[in-house]
């Protein structure tokens, strides 16, 4: 009578059971909370890096250059004497937009393919599979340094690079669940009742596989800020003087035999906002995963 | 058998094709007239249009893509718009040393990995087992590049026990020995964090299964039982990584030559890149394409030597 209220209620209690979910993940597997931990401080930190950052990150200061660390530079300067503590709070920002971006439109795009192909199944999954199969095939690296020389290096283009690279997976973990799910009596029910295809997909598949996807998702950002940071570091990221963790140690690298601060700093960064990720995400898809549950 | 082979062959053809598709229409795509590439800025337009003419890039886009095709099977790949020799005798002289480094890699990241993977498993939720974990989440983070600067700083800046920049190249074995060192622990360590995950997770689930109960309760020693009866087993899924993070081992085996300026595939897509050589960049993607799918194809054969119960069907 009533549908909207109705729906409203079905999509509340749906949430509030995927967050319980969610939240007795992280409990199962307390390297989870670790995780978060790490990467909301490295989040914090981008968030507020122009009211955080002792120096500006892009001021050349010459007579300053090559400073080893020291109380006025922590991480010490670089060949134009500008903050490396600095740089790499503004970079920050750079690999957290870059990441985040590629992977909510590889995660939006991914799964639809995922859910569609595993939805009506016959042809049309055999074809776009193949397709996403071929892609797969290819090294994501290499596809990037393509798809970025292609474009030119721009925060967008680097995110639509990354994005193309990490399509495939999630269309995969999409589309195994869409199978399952689609032969529950509450989908035949759904159909029975004229619901369309598009309302039974993304009321009903998709709230069933999104912890699976969104765990894939803090995976796959580790992986794409990894792909940025190694394109960046080629010499195809976002052009300087714009800070990029990668560029940061291409640079650093010159002169890694007498200042190794240069790029080892940056390199940490890197390393911690890579592994919280993994962490994060690594706890919750064991715990998510029933074949894994008495396997911890 | 024979049926699965067909099979496996047929797809891997069809992927072939379609990856050379992809490339064959990305390489026109890429902004830049190969003529004006070759011939420099200040070419005239004459000289432009009788290099196109040559380099057939005034047929229509079709027979363009006919004439590559037919190319790349029967391996003439053209010629570098850089150094004016054919590709595949570029990219053959560089892909031993390539290979050298990521064959050496999976060797070593399987002795590590395998071994680590099943104390882990053993010892499952106890100190071995946590540190194991951690190291290996920790392995899988280092983006190859960082993890190279890493043991460059410690192994070749302070302890001096290694070249700085590796040619590659050495005359003797000891040089080529050391040349290597570097970059095939880089590789081999992120390697092996793979498969040490890997392997721990397939051991877990050997250890469940009911056979592995009955050679406890028949008294086998337990060192029979893991390292003859469920290795065997755990080492299915193993194999699969090598196909499956073949990807992640080739994008690292660029990082690591770049970092160490070792000769091989990575520093020559690079180079092409930055000099803008689409025939040698066209030549690279059908390389490593075949690879892919030659690699992936001669896993799913391993598979039925590991595991005689795989039906090729």
């Amino acid at each position: 009578m009533n549908s909207h209220v109705q729906r409203g209620a079905y999509l509340r209690q749906t949430f509030r059971a995927m967050g319980a979910g969610l939240y007795s993940a992280f409990n199962t597997n307390k390297t989870s909370w670790i995780g978060l931990g790490l990467f909301g401080f490295v989040v914090f930190v981008a968030v507020f890096a122009p009211w955080l950052a002792p120096y500006d990150p892009i001021d050349q200061n010459i007579l300053n250059r090559l400073k080893p660390p020291s109380a006025d530079h922590w991480f010490g300067t670089d060949q134009f004497g500008r903050d490396i503590l600095s740089r790499i709070m503004y970079g920050a920002r750079i690999s957290l937009v870059i990441g985040l971006l590629a992977i909510t439109g590889a995660l939006i795009i991914g799964s639809a393919i995922g859910v569609i192909a595993g939805y009506y199944g016959g042809i049309l999954d055999i074809i776009i599979m193949q397709i996403m199969d071929v892609l797969l095939a290819f090294p994501a690296l290499i596809l990037g340094l393509i798809v970025v020389a292609m474009l030119g290096p721009s925060v967008t283009n680097l995110a639509i690079a990354i994005a193309l690279t990490a399509i495939p997976p999630f269309a995969r973990i999409a589309r195994a669940p869409t199978i399952s799910v689609k032969q529950r009596e509450y989908l035949s029910a759904g159909r029975a009742l004229g619901f369309s295809d598009v309302r039974l997909m993304l009321g009903h598949i998709v709230p069933n596989i999104l912890p699976e996807i969104l765990v894939m998702g803090s995976l796959w950002l580790a992986t794409a800020i990894r792909v940025e940071a190694s394109l960046a570091f080629i010499g195809l990221g976002v052009s300087p003087p714009t800070p990029t963790w990668g560029g940061m140690i291409r640079e650093g690298f010159e002169n890694i035999l007498d200042s190794f601060w240069l790029a080892f700093f940056p390199s940490m960064a890197i390393l911690l906002v890579v592994f919280a990720l993994n962490m994060l995400g690594d706890g919750l898809r064991d715990a998510i995963d029933p074949r894994l549950k008495d396997a911890g | 058998m024979t049926a699965f082979f067909v099979k496996r062959l047929a797809f891997s053809v069809i992927t072939l094709f379609g990856v050379l598709t992809i490339v064959f229409f990305i390489v026109r795509v890429l902004p830049g007239d190969p003529a004006l590439v070759i011939l420099g800025d200040q070419a005239s337009q004459a000289a432009i249009d009788a290099m196109r003419d040559r380099l057939g890039l005034n047929d229509p886009l079709f027979t363009q893509y006919l004439r590559f095709l037919g190319g790349a099977l029967v391996g003439d790949w053209g010629v570098s718009m850089v150094s004016g020799r054919p590709v595949v005798e570029e990219i053959l002289k560089v892909l031993p040393a390539t290979i050298e480094l990521t064959v050496v890699s999976l060797i070593l990241g399987a002795v590590v990995g395998i071994p680590l993977g099943v104390w882990s498993a053993v010892r499952r939720n106890e100190v071995p087992d946590y540190i194991i974990r951690i190291a290996s989440l920790l392995g899988l983070s280092l983006p190859a590049f960082v993890s190279a600067i890493l043991l460059l700083l410690m192994f070749a800046i302070t302890l001096r026990w290694f070249p700085v920049m590796s040619s590659g190249q050495g005359d003797t074995l000891a040089d080529r020995a050391r040349d290597l060192a570097l970059p095939a622990i880089n590789l081999g360590l992120i390697m092996s964090a793979y498969i040490t995950r890997v392997a721990r997770s397939a051991m877990l689930e050997v250890l469940n299964q009911d056979y592995v109960r009955t050679a406890h309760a028949k008294g086998l020693v337990f060192n029979v039982i893991i390292w003859r009866h469920c290795l065997r087993n755990a080492l299915i899924p193993v194999v699969t990584v090598v196909g499956l993070y073949l990807g992640i081992l080739i994008g690292n085996s660029v990082l690591t030559e770049i970092v160490f300026n070792r000769p091989g595939l990575g520093k020559l897509i690079v180079g092409a890149l930055n000099q803008r050589d689409y025939t040698m960049l066209q030549g690279m993607m059908v390389i490593y394409t075949l690879i892919v799918v030659l690699v992936n194809l001669l896993t799913d054969l391993v598979y039925g030597l590991i595991d005689p119960r795989i039906q090729y069907s």
